[in-house]
């Protein structure tokens, strides 16, 4: 406490027009970090103090932003099979008729939700003949690994042919396609139908492949301030070498790019995986080719027709799960290529 | 002396071809290596040239055409339609198909979908026509207003999140892990995050359980019997509200890691200089961090306020209409997609780009709206 309660340079004249009580809450404010007029607070108790206050409030916060995560794994486990949202009622943190407890109903035990979504949650009148979970999955796979990793190399190369290659009329082309970010999506779609059925590639996979293999803006932007940090002096040393451009971008600026095309890359894969809007309007509900987010959407219709919820909050799980153990992989890579962006705007 | 001689005259010799050989050699590679700089500078942008005009430009061209005539789904090939309008076909533009949805009559009038855009009136009511507790509304104006409330949102996660960060950016141990669990929102899936918060919004639910509240955050069965009006504004503001609550959360990862990073560029000196002046930590906050994070602001505003206008998925699953826009919750993107492509008395592609062109301008319009506030702020 003696350390705590630093009352030097308190002149005693204007001690005596405080009164005691005035001394005490003093005496408590510096204990708490606080400098009042009686008593002067040490500069690492204030730390220590507001260093306790910031973990309580980002702990607050944490539990706020994971508790619905909780709250979704717990869901998965509620036996909704008497129906209704009833059993999703009136409980904050484990079910009250878990699928653990009951015993009747199922050989298969704890896991009753997920075993019902992998049999029977995506075959119903609603979806394509044939159609299955693992079709969804695959699906999704697809549509979240071919167009991201070829997209992600068109990208590359024009974010290269920006940042370190001079030719004529470049700034110009940059915004030009810079402007294009300014169209927003939804204003174009009902064109981007007409285009696709134009095309061909309506209800089938090339609807959700095709414009991906391009490359997107934002990515090729993104790279392109990464690569401005390279020296141009490797690429000079190559030419010099002999070495043509295909040679000096496959060999040199992909490898030592390559933590920024990573994140790119995962941060495109995720937008993908969860890319629920361009399924759900340029492929029919009927098609097998919808991805897993639709396929959610039209089991909840069919489960919301049952009232029995439990298997999609399985489903949501089963969705949220490969992307966030994505992210808690490479989380130091996105999260730095993020902050990346921010520092830069 | 002669080899001396031999090796000055060799020196010269070799000399004169340095001199004479570079400047010809320098000439050629250049240019070489111009015409390779442009060459493959071309090659290199080719890709996300083409996928860039083809998706977006051409589309919207395509969109801004379409949305003057009377194209649908069952009008035939897109390219053979636009071929007719060029060639001076004027039934391109002949509404009296439609003419019956808009009480005038109207025929060959380009404006047709914007002035049925502005003017309409769509059935809003539980139920059906014959049941008399409905209106008759402007879509666009609702779903405009709709779209307006979730923009609520922006400013309290701007906030929310400018706090968080400031927190974050204190030097404390564990503040990376801080950084990853709020930024798990913005990585999970928006469908399944909705289909989780709408059990947890129910009427016992977890909200109102933890609260120890009755709040009906969501329209249940009984619905049918309140009057459209009265729906609008007491359930619809809350089932908004609903909404409001769940993108805040969602958003907030992604802006405290912007905010995270801007802070960091924050000069330190000016901040210890204040301090030796005798200014506390508030009017530090604002007199020195504030200033210098007010671009990142910027950029989160702008961004947001862009993204904003284009809510769909949020609300649409929350409320699942199959049969018409949901006017008391739908966002404006809504419109474009039901009367564009879904509409099952025949969707008209053009009035959906007339809606998107509408949107577009909406969207420009507001951002140049921001700049200029930005701009004046600097003077």
């Amino acid at each position: 406490m003696e350390n705590v309660i630093n009352e030097n340079n308190v002149p005693a004249q204007e001690e005596v027009h405080y009164s005691t009580f005035r001394h005490a809450l003093g005496a408590v404010l510096a204990f708490f970090g606080f400098s009042s007029k009686t008593h002067r607070a040490s500069k690492k108790r204030a730390k220590l103090v507001g260093d306790i206050v910031t973990y309580i409030i980002l702990l607050f916060g944490a539990f706020i932003m994971v508790y619905p995560f909780w709250w979704m794994i717990a869901g998965s486990f509620t036996n909704s099979s008497m129906g209704a949202v009833g059993p999703f009622e009136g409980w904050a943190w484990w079910p009250t008729t878990s699928t653990f407890n009951t015993t009747t109903l199922y050989e298969i035990g704890g896991f009753y939700n997920y075993f019902e979504l992998f049999r029977n949650g995506f075959t119903s009148s609603e979806f394509a003949p044939g159609y299955s979970y693992w079709r969804a999955v695959l699906n999704n796979l697809i549509y979240s690994i071919v167009p991201v990793v070829v997209g992600v190399v068109t990208s590359t190369m024009a974010a290269f042919s920006f940042a370190k290659i001079n030719w004529i009329g470049r700034n110009k082309v940059f915004l030009f396609l810079l402007a294009a970010i300014m169209v927003p999506g939804p204003s174009i779609m009902t064109a981007q139908f007409v285009l696709y059925d134009s095309l061909g590639m309506l209800n089938n996979a090339a609807v959700l492949i095709v414009p991906g293999l391009f490359g997107s803006i934002m990515t090729a932007f993104f790279i392109r301030q990464f690569l401005y940090g390279l020296p141009t002096s490797i690429i000079e040393a190559a030419k010099i070498d002999g070495a043509g451009y295909p040679r000096i971008f496959f060999g040199f600026i992909m490898p030592l790019a390559l933590p920024a095309i990573m994140a790119q890359g995962l941060l495109s894969f995720m937008g993908c995986w969860n890319n629920y809007m361009g399924s759900f309007i340029f492929i029919n509900q009927q098609s097998e080719w919808i991805n897993l987010p639709h396929a959610m959407y039209v089991m909840n219709k069919v489960y919301e027709g049952r009232r029995d919820m439990g298997p999609v909050i399985a489903a949501s799980v089963m969705c949220v799960l490969p992307v966030i153990i994505l992210f808690a992989c490479f989380q130091k890579m996105i999260i730095g290529s993020l902050m990346l962006t921010g520092s830069k705007e | 002396m002669e080899e001396n001689v031999t090796a000055t005259q060799e020196f010269a010799a070799e000399a004169v071809t340095e001199a004479v050989v570079p400047e010809k050699k320098k000439r050629k590679p250049i240019n070489q290596q111009k015409l390779q700089d442009n060459i493959w500078g071309w090659v290199f942008c080719l890709p996300l040239i083409f996928g860039t005009v083809l998706f977006v430009y051409v589309a919207l061209v395509m969109a801004l055409l379409l949305s003057f005539t009377n194209y649908n789904i069952f009008s035939g090939g897109v390219w053979e339609f636009l071929g007719r309008m060029f060639s001076g076909d004027q039934s391109v533009f002949d509404m009296t198909m439609v003419s019956d949805r808009l009480q005038q009559g109207a025929t060959y009038d380009p404006f047709y979908w914007y002035k049925y855009a502005f003017t309409e009136k769509v059935w809003n009511g539980p139920g059906d026509y014959c049941i008399n507790n409905g209106i008759y509304v402007n879509a666009m104006g609702y779903t405009m207003f709709n779209t307006v409330f979730y923009l609520i949102g922006i400013p309290i996660g701007m906030v929310l999140s400018v706090f968080f960060a400031v927190c974050m950016s204190r030097d404390i141990k564990g503040g990376s892990v801080f950084r990853v669990l709020y930024y798990l929102p913005c990585v999970a899936s928006t469908v399944a995050i909705i289909y989780t918060f709408k059990l947890m919004f129910g009427k016992t639910g977890v909200f109102n359980t933890l609260l120890g509240t009755d709040v009906p955050w969501i329209i249940d069965e009984s619905y049918a019997s309140w009057p459209a009006g009265n729906l609008f504004w007491s359930q619809g503001l809350l089932s908004k509200t609903m909404i409001v609550i769940m993108s805040v959360w969602k958003g907030l990862g992604g802006t405290i890691i912007l905010y995270v990073a801007g802070l960091s560029g924050v000069n330190n000196a000016t901040k210890e200089a204040a301090q030796i002046d005798g200014a506390n930590g508030w009017t530090i906050f604002w007199k020195v961090t504030m200033p210098d994070l007010y671009p990142v602001i910027f950029y989160n505003v702008v961004t947001s306020v862009i993204g904003g206008m284009q809510i769909y998925a949020e609300p649409e699953l929350f409320f699942t209409s199959s049969t018409q826009v949901n006017l008391y919750t739908s966002g404006y993107v809504s419109l474009i997609w039901f009367y564009g492509i879904n509409d099952p008395r025949g969707a008209y592609a053009s009035l959906g780009a007339a809606y998107g062109m509408i949107l577009a301008v909406i969207i420009f319009v507001l951002t140049l709206f921001q700049f200029w506030l930005d701009s004046r702020k600097k003077d």
